[in-house]
Parts: structure tokens; C-alpha cells; sequence
């Protein structure tokens, strides 16, 4: 099979015994057509990025280098999680949502394999949080303090990473999509 | 002692391509006659998604053709080989 592009917006598409014309699509950036492979660092930094900044910043803000300094990095690392939020949404679209009735059997599956993960992966992160506060408190003795700061960070990554992870674990489990004439 | 019961192959073969083909459908035009996204007829095509009873007596039943004669367990022998060995097998029974 040969592809070539012609000019005025067409792919041109010949096969062994037939030619097929189509809009270009593959050619162009596409949200849609995103490679799995592009989408799930895309994933695992919309995720990572918000928690990323509210660690960066607890490190910086007790000592005495001016925020001048590692401010931008805090900003760096909430854009990331803006930016791949929307990178995200634009990309899944209404497919997370669990009241869809036009989704088709294999996209709910695929939204009901999303949900699962996304669970799994709040799961364990909640295990993991609960049982190193757990180790710090009982095996180590040390008194935790939950002061407002850190209590306003912990609800902050959660309101906002809980709705964006059913879209994240759907970009990561979705197979690429397959070009038009393929 | 009973041991663990094996795995079920999960693997389902079809012939969705070449049928759609032969009657001139694009994956669209089949995407909409059966109500699912294009996408899905690729993946079906390419056996990475197994469709439910449903939607494979659904595809059975546009195409006009019996169930099995879509889908199978066992890798089908191509369309232009069986046509060939039904042509002699029935000049040989002449």
C-alpha cells in the first residue's frame, strides 16, 4: 500500500487494486488520534504535577531562598496538570462520563476498565498514605500535626485529581486509535 | 485432587474485513448500519475487541448470513482457497 499526501487537504490512499480518497487526518495534530504511547506520560504528569508543586513549594518555603527562585518551578508543575488536564479532556471527551447511552459496548467497556483502574490506583494511593502516617506515628513515634496548610493542599490535589483520574486511566488503557483506511 | 480448570482461549477469528469489502462498505457506512463507533469495526477487524453475542448475531444478521459463517474459534481458511478446493472437489465428483 502506498500513501502520499496531494495538495488541497486530501490524503490519497492506493491500494492494490482500488484508490480510496479522504480528508487528511493523520497528517495533522491531532488531539484525537494521540498515540497511547504520547498519551500516558500525558497522564502520569496531569497527575503527578499539582501533588509535585505542593511538595516543591513545602521544601522552599521554610528556608530562606526568595521565591523569585523556585517559584517558577510551583508554577511549571501546576501548569502541567492544567495543561494535561485539558490535553485530557479534549482527548476523552464525554467518554469517561457514566451516563452516556450513545457510547457503543466496546467504548463502555473500555470506560468501565478506566473506572477500575482509577480506583485501584486511589486505592492504593490511599493505603500507601494511610499506612506510612501509620509507620511515622506508631513505629517512629513521631506526632504528625495536620496544620490548615497542609490540610487545604490534601483537599486541593483531591478535588481536583479525583474527577481528572477516571480521564487519566482512560487515556492510559485506550489502545491507539486506527487510521481511516487502515 | 481437582486442579485449577484452564484458561479458555479467548481468541475469536472473522471474517469482517473481507465481507465488508466484498459489498463495498466502508467502516463508517458498517459503523453506522450497526449503531457502534467506526473505531470498533477496525478493532474488530483486527481481533483486538470480541464482540458481545449481541452485536456479532447483530453484524450476522446485516451481512444475511449465519453466525458462524462470520465468526470462529479456529483461523479461517481464506475465502479464495476454499472457492478454489469446492471447484475441484466438484469436478472431480463429475
Amino acid at each position: 500500500m502506498y500513501t502520499y499526501n496531494i495538495p488541497y487537504g486530501y490524503l490519497y490512499t492506493r491500494t492494490e487494486n482500488h484508490v480510496m480518497t479522504g480528508q487528511v487526518g493523520p497528517t495533522r495534530f491531532n488531539v484525537d488520534r494521540l498515540s497511547q504511547r504520547s498519551r500516558r506520560p500525558i497522564a502520569a504528569v496531569t497527575l503527578l504535577g499539582l501533588p509535585a508543586m505542593y511538595a516543591w513549594s513545602s521544601i522552599w518555603r521554610s528556608t530562606s531562598v526568595p521565591v523569585i527562585v523556585w517559584g517558577p518551578v510551583s508554577f511549571l508543575l501546576i501548569g502541567l496538570t492544567i495543561a494535561g488536564g485539558f490535553v485530557l479532556y479534549r482527548f476523552v471527551r464525554h467518554r469517561a462520563e457514566l451516563a452516556r447511552p450513545d457510547l457503543d459496548e466496546r467504548q463502555r467497556q473500555l470506560r468501565d476498565h478506566a473506572y477500575v483502574a482509577s480506583y485501584g490506583v486511589l486505592a492504593t494511593v490511599v493505603v500507601a498514605l494511610v499506612g506510612t502516617v501509620a509507620v511515622i506515628v506508631m513505629v517512629f513515634g513521631h506526632p504528625i500535626v495536620l496544620d490548615g496548610e497542609l490540610v487545604s493542599a490534601i483537599g486541593i490535589c483531591i478535588g481536583t485529581l479525583i474527577p481528572l483520574l477516571p480521564m487519566a486511566a482512560l487515556a492510559w488503557v485506550e489502545p491507539d486509535p486506527l487510521s481511516d483506511d487502515a | 485432587m481437582a486442579g485449577r480448570p484452564e484458561r479458555a482461549e479467548t481468541t475469536t477469528y472473522n471474517r469482517l474485513a473481507v465481507l465488508r469489502t466484498e459489498r463495498g462498505l466502508s467502516r463508517q457506512d458498517l459503523a453506522r448500519a450497526l449503531a457502534v463507533n467506526y473505531q470498533t469495526i477496525g478493532y474488530l477487524e483486527r481481533g483486538e475487541y470480541n464482540p458481545s453475542l449481541e452485536l456479532a448475531l447483530r453484524i450476522a444478521e446485516q451481512f444475511g448470513l449465519p453466525v458462524e459463517a462470520i465468526f470462529s474459534r479456529q483461523p479461517f481458511v481464506p475465502m479464495s482457497e476454499q472457492l478454489y478446493a469446492d471447484r475441484a472437489r466438484t469436478e472431480m465428483t463429475r
